[in-house]
Order: C-alpha cells, then structure tokens, then sequence
C-alpha cells in the first residue's frame, strides 16, 4: 500500500515485560534466595564448626591449665597436710616446729610463708604459739605470730579450718603485710588424741602460696592464634585475675578499654546458667565476642576465653566471602545464559511482531514470513502466522472482488436509476401534452430505485381536437431491484396498452391478465389511472387498490375522487375493475398519490396522513400543480425530517386549463369565461364546455339541458346574424355558479341587437312568417327565470339568470 | 354526439338518435327534402324516443314537415318525446297537441281511427 511509506515498527515492550526481564526476575528470584539459604547454611554450618573448635581449644586449655595449676597446689597440699599428720601422730614439741616449716619452704619455693599456729583451747598447758617463717629479699624470716597483737586464733586463714576441722584454702589476697604480692593461704588443722581416744584440735598448719607463680603459669600458657584469656579467682573475696597467653598485647589491639571486672562478672553468670560459651552481652567489649567459661577443680578457679567473634569467624567470613564471589559469577553466567535464552525466544517473536507490524496498517499482507520455521512453539506460531496471513489475503482479495462488484452494482444501480428516470415523463412529454392540462409530479425514491411510477401521455383520437390525457400513479409492494423491474414491465405495459386509448377499467383488466401470468415473486401494484378528456373535462378513472385521488375544484374545496377499488394488480386473474366517471371543471386539479406521501412517518410514528393533504390543497392559493407538488414534497419532508425515508414518495397533480377558459372567483360565485369562437363548431365546443362545467358542479341533468339550450340560441342567433353581415366579432359566454343560480352572459362586440325587444312571436301565426331568431330567443325567456340586455361600451350583454334547480 | 336518422315506413317514420341542433339540423333537413319529395306522402312520424336534445333550429325542421304535408292534407305526428324535448316543444307550441303522441301503440291507435274515419265518413 502506496499510503503508509513507513512501515510502522511495532511497539517497542517496555523494558520491564520483555520476556528477558520476566525471565530474569523470576529465575533469579527463584535463585538467589536458594543461593542464599545455601550459603547462609554453609557459613552457618562453618561458624558452629569454628565455635567447637573454640570451646575444644578451651577445654583443652582449661584441662591444661588445671593441671599445670594442679602439679603444684596439690604437691602442695600434700605435703601440708603430711606436716599436719606428722604433728598429729609424733606430737613434737613446739621447738621442732620451725624445723618442720623450714621443711615446707623448703619444699615449695613458691610458698612465701608458712606457720604452724597453737591452740590453746581449754589446755591449761598449753600457750599461744605460732611460729611463722617466710621469704623475704631471698632470705627466709622469723617471726612469732602470737608475740604481738596478732590474735591469730580469730583470723579467718585459723578460725575456718579449726572450725571445719578440713584443711581450706583461702580466697586468694594482696598481702599488704609485709610482700606486697597475691597470695592465697593453705589452712590444715591437726589434732591431738586424748586417752579417752576423742580428739581435739591441736592447732592450724599454714601455707601461703605465692601466687606471682600462677601469673607466670597463666602468661606461659599457650594461648592458641586468637583469643584473649584469664585465669580468675572465684567470686567470693578479691578478685585475682591473671592473663593467660599474649592476652595483654591482644587487648590492646582488640580493645584497650576492656573492663575486665566486667568480664568477669559475665563469666560468673554464665556459669550460674550453667553456659560455658556463648556471645558476650553487648556493651562489654568494643565488638562482638565469644566468652567460654571453664570451672577448674583447683581451687575453684575459673579459665575466661574472650575471642573476637571477627577472628573466630574470620575463617568461615573468608569462606562465605569466597562464596559470594563465587555465587556472584554463578549469577552473572546464569543471567547470561538467561539473556541468550530469551533473546533467542524474543527475538524470533520481535521478527515476526516486525513482519506482521506491516499488517497492521492495511492490506499490505506480504511481509515475509522466514521460510523454514524453527521447530519449536516459535515455529508453531509462525505457522500459524502464516495461515493467517495466507487466509487474510485471500479474504482481503475476495473483499476487494466483492468492493469491485459492489461498486459494479452500485454503477449498474446508478444507471437502472437513471433508465427509470427516463421511464417517467420528463420536459419532452410535457411539450406533448395537450394545452389544456397542465401537470406536475414528483417522485422520491427511497432507494436508489424504486417501485413508484407515476405516467401520463396524450392519447390523441379522432373526435377531439386534442383527445384524452392519460395519467396514472402506481406504487410497486416493495422498493429496490424487484420493484424497480416490476415497475418497469408496468411502464412498459401502461404505454402498449394505454396509447390505444383503452378505457382505465379495462386497461387495468390487461395489465393484471399480463402481471399475473408467471408472478412467481407475487410481486403486486396498487394503481390508479385515469383519461381526461380535454374537450369536455369528463374524466373516467378506474382504481387497482390505490389510494384514491383527491380533487381540488376551483372554488377549493376538495373530496375524493371516488372510483370502486378493485384487486392490486398482479394478484388475481380474474380480477375486475370498475369505471368511475365524472366531470371536472377547468381549474380543478386532480392530485394523485401513494402512501409514502400519506404514510410518511415522523420519528414519534405520526403519519401524515390524508387529513393534512386535504387541508393543504384546500388551503392552497390555487390548484397550479407544480406549486402543489413542490408544497406537499416539502410538507411531507419537514413532517418526516430527521427520519429516514422508508417509501418511495411519489405525488401528482393534473390541473384541467383549457385554453380559452379564464375562471375566476369571488366571495359568492364562480366564473368561467369562455372564449367562443364565432361559428358552428364554436358554439359546439363551448356546449361543451360548459356541459362539462355543470356537469362537474353536479347540475342536475335536466337543468343543464336547459341551459345548454339557452346557450345554443344565444350564441346561433349572434353567430347567424354576424356571419349574414359578414362580420368578424368577439363572443364570449361566462357561466357563473353562485350557492342558489346559474348565470349565464353572453357578450358580443356585434352590432347593437337588443333580443328582448321584439314582442313574443305569435305562435299561433304560421310559423313559416315567425322572425329569424325569435323562437330562439323566445325559448330562452321562457327557460330562464330572468333575462336581462344591456348594450355596455360597443358591447351587447345579455344576461340569462335561473335556479340551479329547476323550480 | 351527432344526430342519426333512421328511417322506417309504414308509416313513414324517421326515428332520431341523438341531439337536434344548430348543427344537426341541416342533416334532418336534407333528409326530409328526400323524404318529402320522394311521392305522394300524406303521413310522417318523427320517433324521438332517443332524441336527447331539441334546440329551435331543430323545432324548424318539424315546423317545416308539418307545412309541407298538412298543405297536402296530410298529418305529422310526433311520438314519445324525452321530457326535456318534450319541454322544448311544449314552449314553441311547434306542434298541435293533438300530434304529439306519447308512444308508438298511440300513435298506432290514433291512425287506425283516423282510417276508420275516413273509411266510414266517404
């Protein structure tokens, strides 16, 4: 197609509805969460792993601490209470005490001091004493503990063991006494056996244990690669904390403002909830960190592991980050592939959206469709595609066939139009007609064709001048092709057999004997058709169905011109038709029609109707036809404007006006001046004439003889007497109807003649002696109610008045 | 509409068809210059059964017959004119009376006592 020279591409998918989009939308939507999961679940999985491999490496730590701890603490408390047994069972004297603690010291280097304090108890015999040796600048001291004030029998390290009568250790302290060091005091009472075999407390061995050891013990510790640790003492009394490992250097990198009491306590309720790892509380240490927490045996101390969630973590971070990497390029190579996927689904589909793009603006159907299809549901669409293009370009040539025949039959309908214009009688006819009619019509087709006819035609014969016009309406049963062709045969018919002058009746006898013959269609016409004579004004009319004509006389009144209606033509064979007879006047108007004049709808359905027809032509100026036809077109066209016209509309009006008739009315009377030509033959015709006249005005037959009589001597007695003196004069008769009279005027522009004056001829005298004229002129008065002469500017008038009734 | 003359005889009738007028009137009087002339003839019947219209110009044709046989001592009869000639003749008073018949039968009736007359009187 010429008109769209730039195939319009189709319209662009917003980016977000491609097939690659949703492609990738659902599938990584699909897949990263599971990526996800995955990875959650491995880094997950790490993480616990690293966790018990902390709580192991503490354990581990924990028992290796113990036993480093237990090695000597309870050597230690082995050989104190070995002491304390001695003193029990040998009982020595208190000089040998000192012997038995220098024993001790000597031992343990890591004992600061040691005492073996007396009881004196109730023993009369006994006295304060406790000898207490201990190391001072690498030397070992003396000093007696009960030589001062020194109460010891009230001191915690004597009143707990002789109270529980077990040896107990003490809460570890800071000796401000005398080492200024953290010590921690081993406590074991003795006792000595009475006879009665009872025992009783004899005294307290003491040991008090340098705890510098411990910090050494703890900072020799293996540490492991992260972490920070400490060796505490239980809660109960000073807290004596010792790091273990590089813990110091640690802290400072991890968190130089690490609260160690806080750590501490967080460990202690740990082990109140019987938790030995878990994630330190926020808020203790600047990042988030794991604490294990371990009780050791010995001395109820306690092992705290601080590790850096980031550095325990830092392996199973290192594996998830490595995953990520790894997942990222998954989904980078998955997108990829789901991108060339997509392409290679969208863009044969964008190809043939392209192809058929070409469709879109019209006929062009002959985008290339590719010839061999892929074998997957592309290749099914293209198929399919190409079926439809296929179907579609056959439907479009069978469109533009049907268009070319339509437009065929549209021309063939213009033309058949035209032919049945051409059947109607045109300007050329109207020449024909005789010049004693005149005769308008219109016809509307509602179709370009139409089943309506209308037809008239002077039928010349030899006794009149100019003979019979013949006139008809007809309306086919139905519009369009058939109608028009019946319509036609009717045309055809109505002028064969109607040119021959056949009476109405019995043309529309021959006509119906052809139509019905092989009516298959039973196709039918409503006719009517009438012959004026237009001599005499005598019209016979015959009816076929048809609406019955209307008459509008001169004076403008009007009634149905009435005629016994027979059969529609083409219905039945045997059909008969009547002959309605009548006269009409000159100056009448006969209208003929069809229903789509009286049946002209409005929108709301209100016909038109014969009512409003009738009230227009009585309403009309006169009965000029073509003022008529065009009045009642545009009558019925505003009736029904904004409808559409349902049925052909045809109307016509034939006006009888001969010529050589003027008429006239007035408020009382009606006129007709006939112009008679002075001889024989015109005295004849205006007879005639006025025959007619009366005739159409219902003159009771008898009374238009009179009058006819008194016409005929009036005009041979002028006629006579001009022709005798050869001399060529004017005539005219003027017949006018009032309510009650006909009158009658002759005037002649003769030589003045009065017929009145001559006496009544005697008819008794032989007729042969009687003067010319005078019978005629006496039959006239005697006929005429009143009759009056009157010569009026060169001009003889003479006036015959009578009923129009006789009396 | 003319004027159609036929004739009969005995008697000798002319039964008119149609109008006698201005312009008819020259047909009837050629006819009975035929007629008139044709022998002794003592008796003529004008049969207007069908005479539809009588002007003056057409009483003058009867006037005329009646001069011309009446001088013969013969007698025209009219018979069974249409009330509207019947009116026309009634006015001019062309006929006597006692000529006009209202139907053939009178007519007939009227002639045999005529003969019988004669027949008896000489």
């Amino acid at each position: 197609m010429q008109a769209v020279s730039n195939p319009t591409k189709p319209p662009r998918v917003a980016a977000f509805r491609t097939v690659r989009a949703r492609m990738l939308f659902w599938i990584l939507a699909v897949t990263i969460p599971i990526y996800g999961a995955a990875m959650y679940i491995s880094y997950d999985a790490a993480a616990r792993r690293l966790e018990a491999g902390a709580e192991r490496d503490a354990d581990e730590l924990a028992a290796r601490l113990a036993a480093e701890l237990d090695a000597v603490i309870r050597t230690m408390e082995g050989g104190v209470r070995t002491v304390a047994y001695q003193l029990e069972e040998v009982d020595p004297p208190p000089a040998q005490y000192s012997q038995r603690i220098l024993g001790i010291l000597g031992a343990w280097p890591d004992v600061y001091g040691s005492t073996i304090a007396v009881e004196v108890g109730d023993n009369p015999k006994a006295r304060s004493f406790a000898p207490y040796h201990f190391r001072r600048d690498g030397a070992i001291k003396y000093s007696n503990l009960a030589l001062d004030s020194y109460g010891y029998r009230d001191l915690p390290w004597y009143r707990r063991a002789a109270d529980s009568k077990q040896p107990v250790w003490s809460a570890p302290y800071f000796d401000t006494g005398g080492g200024d060091i953290w010590m921690v005091t081993y406590s074991v009472p003795f006792f000595r056996k009475l006879p009665d075999a009872r025992r009783v407390l004899a005294g307290v061995v003491t040991a008090d244990l340098d705890l510098n050891w411990v910090h050494d013990a703890a900072s020799n510790a293996s540490l492991g690669p992260i972490g920070m640790g400490w060796l505490s003492s239980p809660p109960n009394g000073e807290s004596f904390i010792a790091p273990i490992g590089a813990t110091s250097e640690r802290i400072a990198a991890f968190d130089p403002s690490m609260n160690q009491a806080a750590i501490r306590n967080a460990g202690e309720e740990m082990l109140a909830k019987r938790t030995t790892f878990a994630l330190l509380p926020t808020g203790i240490t600047a990042a988030p960190a794991y604490m294990a927490v371990r009780h050791l045996q010995t001395l109820e101390w306690r092992l705290m592991l601080v590790i850096p969630q980031s550095e325990l973590l830092a392996e199973a971070r290192t594996l998830l980050t490595r995953q990520l990497w790894l997942g990222a390029v998954g989904l980078i190579l998955l997108m990829a592939a789901i991108t060339v996927v997509a392409a290679g689904i969208a863009r044969p589909i964008h190809a043939l959206a392209e192809s058929v793009g070409h469709a879109a603006h019209g006929d062009d159907l002959s985008f290339q469709l590719p010839d061999k299809p892929r074998q997957d549901e592309v290749g099914v669409l293209t198929e399919a595609l190409r079926r439809m293009r296929n179907s579609l370009q056959e439907h479009i040539r069978l469109r533009a066939e049907s268009l070319a025949e339509q437009a065929r039959l549209e021309r063939e309908l213009e033309i058949a139009a035209s032919i049945q214009q051409s059947m109607l009688p045109g300007s050329e006819t109207t020449i024909n007609l005789p010049r004693a009619t005149e005769v308008a019509a219109a016809l509307i087709p509602a179709k370009q064709v139409g089943g309506d006819l209308y037809d008239y035609f002077t039928i010349r014969d030899g006794t009149s001048r100019d003979g019979n016009l013949f006139f008809a309406v007809g309306d086919v049963s139905d519009k369009g092709i058939p109608a028009a062709l019946f319509m036609a045969r009717l045309s055809a018919l109505l002028r064969v057999l109607g040119a021959g002058g056949e009476l109405p009746d019995r043309l529309l006898t021959a006509i119906n004997t052809r139509l019905v013959e092989g009516n298959d269609a039973c196709m039918f016409v409503t006719i009517g058709c009438g012959l004026l004579n237009v001599e005499s004004g005598r019209i016979r009319y015959a009816s076929a169905g048809h609406e019955p004509p209307l008459l509008r006389n001169l004076e403008g009144s009007v009634r149905t011109l009435v005629a016994e209606n027979g059969a529609a033509i083409g219905i039945e064979a045997a059909a008969v038709y009547q002959l309605g007879e009548g006269f009409v006047a000159p100056g009448d108007t006969i209208v003929l029609f069809t229903d789509g004049i009286t049946e002209a709808e409005t929108e709301s359905g209100a016909l038109w109707g014969v009512e409003r027809l009738t009230s227009l032509l009585s309403e009309a100026p006169n009965g000029e036809p073509a003022a008529l036809v065009k009045q009642i077109v545009a009558a019925v066209s505003a009736h029904a404007s904004g409808f559409h016209v349902t049925d052909d509309l045809t109307v016509m009006a034939v006006r009888f006006a001969p010529p050589g008739v003027a008429t006239r009315t007035d408020e009382t009377s009606t006129h007709w001046l006939i112009e008679v030509e002075p001889s024989p033959t015109g005295v004849k015709q205006a007879q005639q004439r006025l025959y007619g006249i009366l005739a159409a005005r219902s003159i009771a037959s008898e009374r238009i003889g009179d009058i006819e009589l008194i016409v005929e001597e009036l005009l041979t007695n002028i006629v006579r007497a001009a022709n005798s003196e050869s001399r060529s004069i004017r005539l005219t008769l003027d017949c006018a109807l009032t309510n009650e009279n006909v009158v009658l005027t002759v005037r002649d522009n003769g030589v003045e003649f009065n017929p009145l004056k001559p006496e009544s001829p005697d008819l008794d005298a032989d007729i042969a002696d009687r003067g010319i004229g005078g019978l005629g002129i006496y039959i006239v008065r005697q006929l005429a109610d009143d009759c009056s002469y009157a010569r009026v500017d060169a001009w003889n008038v003479f006036e015959a008045r009578l009923a129009r009734r006789p009396h | 509409m003319s004027l159609i003359i036929a004739q009969r005889t005995n008697p000798p009738t002319l039964a008119l068809t149609g109008r006698l007028d201005t312009h008819t009137a020259p047909d009837l009087d050629k006819k009975l210059d035929d007629v008139l002339h044709s022998g002794d003839i003592k008796q003529l019947v004008f049969d207007l059964t069908q005479l539809e219209y009588l002007s003056s110009a057409g009483i003058r044709c009867f006037v005329r017959a009646r001069k011309f046989i009446e001088q013969r001592g013969g007698k025209v009869a009219i018979v069974n004119p249409q009330p509207g000639v019947r009116k026309v003749l009634d006015i001019v008073k062309a006929m006597p009376s006692t000529g006009i018949f209202g139907s053939i039968a009178e007519l007939d009736e009227y002639l045999d006592e005529m003969q019988r007359k004669v027949r008896d009187g000489e």
